[in-house]
């Protein structure tokens, strides 16, 4: 899954580029976990309105 | 009242739309600086230091690039050497160098090169890609092209070729003769010359593999 760095410039994105959807799986994850925990405080919410 | 799903909750939609927004929002900022800091030129300094940018300053055309396979890479990338001269100069300075290059770039622009060659992925594929021109061992001095405009340097091959294409027949689709000054060839040939020393990641790929190019049958 980590390869070594080889690309000529450091970067961050670089770094995450490196091995085939890293970027990608890394990115979607950033972005959809997060709404699990969304969800999770509306329902909550939704129950506590009852 | 039966149980309200989340599913059908606005809140729910407009927090998730607020994240997935401005993460977007910072993700596309980070990513700008991050590309900029990518594909900002070097100076004269970082080509003495062996400092390697995806983009060298412009007085790369006092040096000999050769495009070399790279393993762990999987591709060939431009590899800049000793010095080597360039129309009989190796000592461009900084400023020289850079006049050269903006020469060669507006005059890419003024005879549209673009509109049958591509640069750098931009362009058409009507004639061959420039992006990596310099490289073609067809302009050594054993290739074809060389021999053909009875120059002794790549750079001055190139040159003649420029200014005076439909002497030279070529290509299945021959040049036109766009009226490039000497000094406007010159220019052309170092833009072409730093285009070539550009870390393009490979690209265009196979451009080593194509027959009669680099390390091709």
């Amino acid at each position: 899954m980590f390869e070594p760095f080889t690309d000529i410039v450091p970067s961050f994105f670089g770094w995450l580029n490196q091995g085939p959807l890293t970027l990608t799986i890394f990115l979607h994850s950033f972005i959809v976990l997060p709404m699990f925990w969304i969800y999770k405080q509306e329902k909550n919410r939704l129950e506590n309105e009852k | 009242m039966a149980n309200k799903s989340v599913w059908s909750d606005n809140r729910f939609w407009q927090r998730s739309a607020a994240w997935v927004t401005g993460f977007a929002a910072i993700l596309l900022i980070w990513l700008t600086f991050d590309t900029s800091g990518q594909i900002s030129m070097g100076s004269d300094a970082d080509l003495k230091n062996g400092v390697t940018k995806r983009v060298p300053g412009p007085t790369v055309i006092n040096y000999k690039i050769t495009y070399e396979m790279d393993t762990k890479r999987g591709h060939e990338v431009p590899v800049i050497g000793a010095k080597e001269k360039f129309f009989g100069r190796d000592d461009y300075s900084e400023k020289e160098a850079g006049d050269l290059l903006h020469l060669g770039k507006l005059g890419s622009q003024a005879k549209n090169c673009m509109d049958c060659h591509t640069l750098l992925g931009n362009g058409a594929y009507y004639a061959p890609d420039l992006t990596k021109a310099w490289l073609d061992p067809a302009w050594e001095s054993t290739g074809s092209m060389q021999a053909m405009t009875g120059k002794n340097t790549k750079e001055e091959a190139m040159a003649e070729f420029l200014q005076f294409p439909s002497k030279y027949p070529t290509h299945a689709r021959m040049m036109p003769n766009l009226g490039i000054t000497a000094a406007e060839a010159k220019g052309l040939v170092a833009f072409l010359k730093h285009m070539s020393s550009i870390d393009t990641n490979g690209f265009p790929r196979n451009f080593g593999k194509i027959q009669g190019a680099l390390n091709g049958k």
